[in-house]
C-alpha cells in the first residue's frame, strides 16, 4: 500500500430499494487515523452506505476500496479488518457478557484475553453485569456489550452506525473519548450518526446524505 | 391553556362485571371488522377440507394399525403390550406438566396484562375464559393423543375407550395441577420435579424392554403367545358387568375431572399478572414460530425463554485461539445445560427399546430419529450464528467455516452416541449411516433459514406464500433419511457408508443461505 492510498474510498457509490434509487454517486475517501460521521435525516441511506461497506447490502454501482484493494466480505483480510456494529447483531443467549468478549477476542486469535477482556467490561462499564447472560441485561447494557465486541478484536476499520444509540450521558462521553482514542491509534472510523456532539467531537469531517426524492 | 381536569369522584360508578366488559371489548372489535363469517369461510374452507381430508386418511391408517396389532400373535406384541401402558401413561402426564407449566397454563398477551388485570375488575372472572380453554384444550388434544396411541398399539373398541378416558381424565387432572401450580413459584419448582420423576417413572419399563434383547435368547413361543393372545377375551368380565364398565369409567372420570376443574377455577384470582403475560409471550412467540412452519423457531423461543429466566450463569474462560476457543466454548455451551445432555444419552433406550419389542427392521429409524433429537437440541450455538448476520461479522468467520467449528463439539458428542447405539445397530457401515444422519440432520434443520415473506411470494388458495414455507418442518428430517435410506433398502455396507459421507460432505462444503 502507498502512503497515499486511503484506508477506505468510496466511487460514485450507488444503491437502490427495488427501482428507488436510495444513494447516489457517493463518493469520498477516509484515511488511517481519521473518523468520518455520515449525516442526515432518517431514510437519506446513512445505514444502507454503512451496510454496502461490510456486504450486508449489494451496491447497485460504484466501488469501495479498503486499502486500494475491493471490498469482500467474504475475504478473510477485510473480516480481521473490519470491526462493525450494526443494528442485525443478536446475541448468544447463553453466554454471559464477559465469555461474549472472550469469545470474540478468542476467535480473533488473542489466546490470553483475560486482562483485555475484564479491562474493557471495567471500561465500559458492565464489569458489574459480568456474569449475565444476554436476555437479563437492559437495552443500554446491551448496546453498551455491542460496543465492546467491536473493541475487543483487532481493527483498522471502524463502522459505526449510530453508536450512541441508547446510551446515557455518561456512556456518550466515554463513547466519544474512546473514538477519539482509536483515531490517535490509526484505526479509521466511519459512523452514521444523530448526535451533533458526538460528531462534533470525533469527526474529521462530515458526510451529509439527503433523501432522494 | 386549557383547564385541569379535575378527579370528582362521583364521575365513577361501579367497577363492570367482567362480563360487561369483555361484551364491550367485543362489540367494539366488531365494529373494526372488515369481513363477514361468509368472507373469511372463502378463504379457510380449503384449510378446513385439508384437515378433513388429513383426519380422514390419519384414522383410516390409525383403524388398519389397529386391527393389524390386534391379530398380532408374537412374543413381541405381547411385550408391547405389556410394557407400553407403563412408559405412554407417565409420559404424556409429565409432557402435560411440562408444555403446560412453560404456557402458564393461564395466560394473557402484555395488552391483557397492562389493560386489564391492572384494573379492580374481577381478575377469577377475567381469566375464567383462557382458563376453560386451556382446559379444553388438554381435554381434546389427550383425548386425541390417548386415543391414537392405544388405538395403534391394537386396543379392542371397549378397552381403547376406557384407556382414553383414563388418560385423558389424568391429564386433565395434570392441568389443574399446573393452575395451581402457576399461584407460586416454589409450587411450580416442584410440579417440574415431579414431571422429571414421571419421566425417569417411563424410563424404566423401557429400560427393562431395551435390555430384554440381551437378557433373552431369540426363540419364538408361537404356542405360549397364541395362548396368552386373547387376553382381553380371558381380562374381561362377564358380558353383563361390561356393558356397565365403560359409562362407570366415563361416570367416575367425569365427577373427579369436574370437580377438581371447578375447584380450580375458583383459585384464579390468586394468580399473579406476571404469572399470566409471561405465558402468554411465550404462547406468542411460539405462534408466530410455528405460523413460519419452522421447528428451529420454536426451538429458538424455549431456549431463548430459558436463558432470559436464568439470567445469570458463572463466567468460564475460554481456552485456545481462533478455531480451537469456537470450539471450546461449544463445548462449553452444551454443558451449561446438562439436562440436554442427560437427554441426548437417555434416548438411546429408543432404539434398544425397538430391538427389545423385537421390531428389528425398525431399529435403525429408530436409532436415526432418537439420534437426531438427541443432537438437535445440542446446537444452539450454531443457530445463533445463522440467524445473526451481525454475529457472523463479529465473528470474523465465513458462515460455512462457522457451521463446521460449531458442529465439531455435537459432532463429537454424536460420535460417542453412535458408539452406544453401535451394539444394537450391529455394524460399523450401519452406526456411520446412522451417526451421520443425526448429525447432517441437526446441521441442517439449525442453519435453515426462516421463510421470508420478504422476497417473492407464491401465490396459493390460501394467500401469498414464500416459497419453501410447507417444506420447512421437512428440514433435516429429509437428509436423515436419505442417510438411512440404505440401511432400510438392505444396501451393501460400501453404500452406507458412501451415501451418508457423501451428504455430509455436501452439508459442510456449502455455504448457508442467511438471507
Amino acid at each position: 500500500m502507498s502512503a497515499a492510498t486511503p484506508r477506505l474510498a468510496i466511487e460514485d457509490l450507488q444503491h437502490k430499494y427495488g427501482d428507488r434509487p436510495v444513494i447516489e454517486g457517493l463518493t469520498f475517501t477516509l484515511d488511517a487515523g481519521q473518523a468520518i460521521a455520515l449525516v442526515g435525516p432518517n431514510g437519506a441511506g446513512k445505514t444502507t452506505v454503512l451496510k454496502c461497506i461490510v456486504g450486508a447490502a449489494e451496491p447497485a454501482a460504484g466501488t469501495i476500496l479498503l486499502d486500494g484493494e475491493p471490498i469482500d466480505e467474504r475475504s478473510e483480510a477485510v473480516r480481521r479488518a473490519v470491526a462493525t456494529l450494526l443494528d442485525d447483531l443478536d446475541f448468544f443467549p447463553d453466554l454471559t457478557a464477559a465469555e461474549h468478549l472472550d469469545l470474540l477476542a478468542r476467535a480473533h486469535g488473542n489466546a490470553t484475553p483475560e486482562d483485555l477482556v475484564d479491562t474493557l467490561l471495567d471500561d465500559i462499564g458492565l464489569l458489574p453485569a459480568a456474569d449475565q447472560l444476554p436476555g437479563s441485561l437492559s437495552s443500554g447494557q446491551r448496546r453498551r456489550l455491542a460496543l465492546a465486541t467491536t473493541l475487543v478484536r483487532p481493527r483498522k476499520l471502524l463502522v459505526l452506525d449510530e453508536p450512541e444509540a441508547r446510551l446515557d450521558v455518561d456512556g456518550v462521553r466515554w463513547l466519544s473519548e474512546r473514538l477519539i482514542e482509536e483515531k490517535k491509534s490509526g484505526t479509521s472510523i466511519l459512523f452514521a450518526s444523530h448526535d451533533p456532539a458526538l460528531v462534533e467531537a470525533v469527526a474529521d469531517s462530515v458526510v451529509t446524505l439527503t433523501p432522494l426524492p | 391553556m386549557s383547564e385541569p381536569v379535575v378527579y370528582d369522584p362521583a364521575d365513577f360508578g361501579a367497577i363492570p362485571t367482567p362480563r360487561a366488559l369483555r361484551k364491550w371489548m367485543r362489540e367494539t372489535r366488531r365494529k373494526h371488522a372488515d369481513r363477514s363469517f361468509g368472507q373469511l369461510f372463502e378463504d379457510v374452507y380449503l384449510v378446513i377440507f385439508t384437515l378433513a381430508m388429513l383426519g380422514a386418511t390419519g384414522g383410516n391408517v390409525v383403524k388398519h394399525l389397529n386391527a393389524d396389532m390386534a391379530t398380532c400373535d408374537s412374543q413381541h406384541c405381547w411385550r408391547l403390550w405389556e410394557v407400553i401402558p407403563y412408559i405412554l401413561i407417565p409420559l404424556l402426564v409429565a409432557t402435560t406438566l411440562r408444555a403446560l407449566v412453560s404456557i402458564g397454563p393461564v395466560s394473557g398477551s402484555q395488552a391483557t396484562g397492562f389493560w386489564l388485570l391492572g384494573t379492580p375488575v374481577n381478575r377469577s372472572a377475567l381469566l375464567r375464559p383462557t382458563y376453560w380453554k386451556a382446559m379444553a384444550g388438554t381435554a381434546v388434544l389427550g383425548g386425541l393423543v390417548s386415543t391414537v396411541a392405544w388405538a395403534v398399539l391394537g386396543s379392542p373398541f371397549t378397552s381403547l375407550v376406557e384407556v382414553s378416558i383414563v388418560t385423558t381424565a389424568l391429564m386433565i387432572c395434570a392441568a389443574c395441577v399446573t393452575v395451581w401450580a402457576q399461584q407460586a413459584e416454589r409450587r411450580t419448582w416442584w410440579t417440574l420435579r415431579v414431571a422429571d420423576v414421571l419421566l425417569v417413572v417411563a424410563a424404566i419399563p423401557a429400560v427393562w424392554l431395551a435390555v430384554q434383547r440381551f437378557r433373552e435368547p431369540q426363540v419364538q413361543f408361537a404356542n405360549v403367545i397364541l395362548y396368552l393372545t386373547p387376553r382381553y377375551a380371558d381380562e374381561m368380565p362377564a358380558r353383563s358387568l361390561q356393558d356397565f364398565r365403560v359409562p362407570l369409567i366415563g361416570l367416575v372420570s367425569l365427577v373427579v375431572v369436574l370437580g377438581l376443574v371447578v375447584w380450580t377455577a375458583r383459585t384464579l384470582g390468586r394468580l399473579s399478572r406476571t404469572s399470566v403475560i409471561a405465558g402468554g409471550e411465550l404462547l406468542a412467540g411460539l405462534a408466530g414460530a410455528a405460523s413460519s412452519l419452522d421447528p428451529s423457531m420454536l426451538a429458538d423461543v424455549v431456549s431463548g425463554r430459558h436463558w432470559r429466566l436464568r439470567g445469570r450463569a458463572r463466567t468460564r474462560r475460554g481456552r485456545g485461539s481462533e478455531g480451537a476457543a469456537l470450539i471450546h466454548r461449544e463445548f462449553v455451551r452444551i454443558l451449561r445445560w446438562p439436562r440436554r445432555l442427560v437427554m441426548a444419552f437417555a434416548l438411546l433406550v429408543v432404539p434398544y427399546a425397538v430391538a427389545g419389542a423385537g421390531f428389528d427392521p425398525l431399529v435403525p429409524i429408530a436409532a436415526g430419529f432418537a439420534g437426531f433429537a438427541a443432537i438437535r437440541p445440542l446446537m444452539d450455538g450454531l443457530r445463533s450464528v445463522c440467524r445473526s448476520k451481525g454475529l457472523v461479522r463479529a465473528l470474523g468467520y465465513d458462515l460455512r467455516e462457522l457451521r463446521i467449528l460449531m458442529a465439531i463439539a455435537p459432532g463429537l458428542i454424536t460420535v460417542v452416541w453412535a458408539l452406544a447405539a453401535y451394539p444394537i445397530l450391529g455394524s460399523g457401515a450401519a452406526t456411520f449411516a446412522v451417526g451421520a444422519g443425526a448429525i447432517a440432520g441437526a446441521v441442517r434443520q439449525a442453519s435453515a433459514r426462516p421463510p421470508s415473506y420478504a422476497g417473492p411470494l407464491v401465490a396459493s388458495p390460501m394467500g401469498a406464500i414464500p416459497p419453501g414455507l410447507f417444506s420447512q418442518p421437512m428440514r433435516g428430517f429429509d437428509v436423515l433419511l436419505i442417510c438411512l435410506a440404505p440401511v432400510l433398502l438392505g444396501l451393501s455396507s460400501t453404500w452406507l457408508l458412501v451415501i451418508p459421507g457423501f451428504v455430509l460432505a455436501i452439508m459442510f462444503s456449502l455455504r448457508p443461505k442467511t438471507d
